[in-house]
């Protein structure tokens, strides 16, 4: 019952934040300077990480691929099924769990120490609320940052799955063959698709990592709950969500 | 003390009313742990009042409610007439704490800690920001920690830094956590004398929690005693100098008795 | 590390996203980022089978298009077809559902019409055949059986006889021992006539009606020996002859079931029998049709190709059916 609450209270006090950094909306192009920073973070950062994963998971994935539909001569398919898997289910996916890992940790460390240690109290007292200043540019640098994130992870994905399925003796699929059965099986909507997956994933992530580290209370000790509570929340809610927008968005 | 009234900004001479808080009934409860029994205080505009109280007494939660960081669970406190639970009150009336550890934010460096609340209201261009900021460093002596971070500083300089963030918002009402803890006896005073300028040139209202006891009875206006979440006594600092209570007189003024140890004394 | 570079570099890749997206939307929805240049047409179908939105058209296996979007017309279905605008086709051009791979992938073949014939304006509706899938050219051979089998009955049926009536070789014995006098005495005219008929003096029909050889034909009865051998075989050639010669229509029927015209027997038989030539040697259409075994031959290759040598079997299946028994015969 108390965890029931605890949750609720989680549920809306992340609304009520949502709410109150939507409403500074309007003072952002006076925060430029540190919507950009937040995008360097979220974004530039990120860019690495993403890139090695997403072209090991499109090298993955044209290998299994290959391994199973080589059996049966259909193996000029791995490109649409690399192309399609990668456009609408794993490069958002991907994407929006390596945010949660690497930013969205890094957003609730930085929050609930920040909390902590008072600088949050600080804020209210000198009347600037933490929403406008500590939430809303992670906000619209999430917005702005996930497509592009997404868009190179699908590219690099399916580049990946390509050079795989062209050096493996066993695949030795030509990258023009490839390419010819993923554009055309892959629609420019299946990657539309995955970059509006994306874009939810991204905001929910970054609101719920906020919202956890600003509601950090006790000493330094909580900061590392906090954290952890935050990946693994963010975690639950992009599986969770995935379900359901793959759903409507079908 | 008619001139009382009327705070003059430190920067720029503009005056404005000077603030009286006002705490009515306040009781606070964590759970089932009361720390605030029913107090009830007056801080006239202009003076300077001092809270003391063992650790733990409850004196940071009470701080916190003039600012509105923490909400009564009963009764009532005003700042200048508004509900201090109202975070309106912040826009209307310029607050300024200094927090015990310092709050300072990490990711800026000392100046833009102090250039920070200037430059989200639009007080004033950059270069006015830079002239106001370098002013308030110079008064606590830290002109040369304007590049650095708050995390290559000592803990009194951070006190510091702290401080003279608070007088750049130009406050009507200063509040201060423990100002002198972690200071050498010469920070100490200096803080101190801070304190007195402010409100003797600038008649800004103080209010300070600590246990510092020559502070309490040097520059304070009336001082404030809080024990177990009670407000025991509210005094002039002479009456306490030699207090008739035997309990605020062993706050003050204990007594070290080796031969006797209180430690010794609970157990018996 | 400054915040400027930062700020720039935060700039630069926004502009690599932004760039990326736009390359993924112009080559994944070929290049219907120009708001799909180029023409519609309407091709309705009794059946769509798997024929989706997005699936080639095809001219002579060259794409020139793509299926715009499918739709139910009243009792039939229509896809509309977005057409390369540069890609003129004929108004004869005829459209069909072709499928290409294992799992089904249709697309819009369209043949490439005749030559000199005026292009489809847009928005018009292009002709269309349907194709035969599996289960139409199972039905398809069915019927053909069927028709086989009726063919060789009734052809029996002439030869034999039916129902006490003498067949056509009872009824040919008869006549040539009644008139073996008169057909030994036109035996020699009726060569000369034979050898007028090699060297294409006349028409067939002038040699016939002609009154003043009716003497020579009579003569020229050995020849008709062999000639009847000839008329046997050729008369049971054609399922249509026959029936006329049942219900005594034309040369053949006037000549079994008239005694006077016994006479034209011999130049029918020549006619007859240089028609066989002619088929034999795969001069013509039917010829062709008997003699080249390629239809065959494609039923045996992919499942397209049977599909459409089937097809064309369906269309010509009596006259196949015929040629198949007549080579048979000769």
């Amino acid at each position: 019952m108390k965890q029931l609450i605890a949750i609720l209270e989680g549920i809306g006090g992340t609304l009520r934040l949502l709410v109150r950094a939507v409403a500074f909306a309007p003072t952002l192009p006076r925060q430029l300077p540190r919507f950009m920073e937040q995008c360097y973070q979220i974004g530039y950062t990120t860019l690495p990480i993403v890139s090695i994963l997403s072209f090991f998971i499109g090298g993955v994935l044209a290998l299994q691929a290959g391994y199973s539909m080589e059996s049966f001569g259909a193996k000029e398919f791995i490109g649409s099924l690399v192309g399609l898997s990668m456009a609408r289910e794993l490069g958002p996916m991907m994407v929006a769990i390596l945010l949660a890992g690497r930013v969205g940790s890094a957003i609730a460390a930085e929050l609930a120490s920040m909390k902590v240690y008072q600088e949050v109290d600080a804020l209210v007292t000198m009347n600037i609320p933490p929403e406008r200043i500590l939430v809303l540019p992670r906000l619209a640098a999430v917005i702005v940052m996930m497509p592009v994130l997404t868009i190179i992870a699908n590219l690099v994905g399916w580049f990946g799955g390509a050079i795989v399925a062209h050096s493996v003796d066993f695949i030795a699929l030509e990258p023009e063959k490839y390419f010819e059965t993923l554009r055309r099986f892959t629609k420019f909507e299946d990657v539309a698709n995955g970059l509006i997956k994306a874009e939810v994933f991204g905001f929910v992530v970054v609101l719920i990592c906020c919202s956890i580290g600003l509601n950090t209370r006790g000493g330094p000790r909580e900061i590392g709950a906090a954290v952890t509570k935050a990946v693994v929340v963010s975690l639950i809610l992009i599986l969770v969500l995935d379900y359901f927008l793959t759903q409507s968005l079908l | 003390m008619e001139t009382c009234h009327q705070t003059r900004n430190p920067f720029s001479d503009a005056e404005s009313p000077a603030v009286g808080v006002t705490l009515e009934h306040v009781s606070k409860n964590f759970g089932s742990l009361m720390v605030l029994k029913d107090i009830s205080l007056t801080v006239e505009p202009g003076e300077i009042f001092v809270l003391m109280g063992p650790s733990g007494s409850g004196k940071s939660v009470l701080l916190k409610h003039i600012v509105g960081l923490e909400l009564p669970t009963s009764g009532k406190v005003t700042v200048a007439g508004h509900d201090a639970s109202d975070p309106a009150t912040r826009g209307k009336v310029r607050m300024a704490l200094v927090f015990q550890a310092g709050a300072l934010f990490n990711s800026l460096s000392v100046y833009d800690n102090l250039a920070l609340y200037l430059r989200e209201h639009r007080i004033a261009t950059e270069a006015g920001i830079r002239e106001k900021v370098m002013r308030a460093l110079q008064i606590l002596s830290l002109e040369n920690t304007a590049r650095k971070s708050p995390s290559d500083l000592s803990g009194g300089m951070r006190k510091r830094v702290a401080i003279a963030r608070a007088l750049v918002q130009e406050p009507q009402l200063m509040l201060y956590d423990e100002p002198t803890s972690e200071l050498d006896p010469v920070m100490s005073a200096t803080i101190s004398e801070i304190i007195a300028t402010l409100k003797d040139e600038y008649r800004v209202t103080s209010f300070v929690v600590s246990h510092d006891r020559s502070l309490a009875l040097s520059i304070a206006n009336r001082v404030g005693i809080l024990m177990g979440g009670r407000l025991l006594t509210v005094a002039p600092p002479a009456e306490l100098r030699d207090p008739q209570d035997p309990v605020i007189a062993d706050f003050l003024n204990p007594h070290i008795d080796v031969k006797n140890p209180r430690f010794k004394q609970l157990e018996s | 590390m400054t915040t400027t570079q930062n700020t720039a570099r935060v700039g630069l890749f926004f502009l690599l996203g932004v760039a990326l997206v736009w390359v993924a939307y112009a080559t994944l929805s070929d290049g219907k980022a120009l708001k799909s240049r180029g023409y519609n047409l309407v091709a309705g179908f009794d059946n769509l089978k798997e024929l989706k939105q997005g699936d080639d058209v095809r001219m002579a296996g060259v794409k020139i298009g793509s299926v715009q979007e499918t739709r139910l017309a009243g009792r039939r279905a229509e896809a509309v077809l977005r057409i390369d605008p540069t890609v003129k086709i004929s108004s004869d051009a005829l459209a069909m559902i072709g499928s290409a791979g294992l799992l089904g992938t249709n697309y819009i073949a369209i043949d490439l019409g005749s030559a000199g014939v005026p292009a489809l304006a847009p928005g018009a509706e292009i002709r269309t055949t349907a194709s035969a899938d599996l289960n139409t050219i199972m039905t398809q051979l069915g019927e053909l059986g069927g028709k086989l089998e009726g063919a060789l009955g009734s052809m029996s049926e002439v030869l034999k006889g039916k129902d006490g009536q003498p067949g056509i070789f009872q009824r040919l014995d008869a006549l040539l021992a009644n008139n073996s006098a008169k057909v030994d005495a036109t035996m020699t005219s009726l060569q000369q006539v034979t050898d007028k008929l090699n060297r294409g003096e006349g028409t067939l029909g002038k040699l016939i009606n002609d009154p003043k050889l009716h003497d020579e034909l009579l003569a020229a009865a050995s020849d008709l020996k062999a000639a009847t051998a000839d008329a046997r075989t050729i008369m049971t050639s054609a399922q249509g002859i026959v029936e006329r010669v049942k219900s005594g229509q034309g040369s053949l029927g006037t000549l079994i079931y008239d005694e006077q015209a016994g006479k034209d027997l011999k130049a029918i038989a020549a006619n007859l029998k240089d028609v066989s030539d002619k088929l034999a040697k795969g001069e013509g259409t039917l010829g062709k049709l008997i003699n080249d075994d390629s239809l065959f031959r494609e039923a045996q290759g992919t499942l397209r190709k049977a599909d459409r040598a089937l097809d064309g079997m369906g269309d010509s299946g009596p006259i196949t059916a015929v040629g198949v028994v007549a080579g048979a015969l000769f």
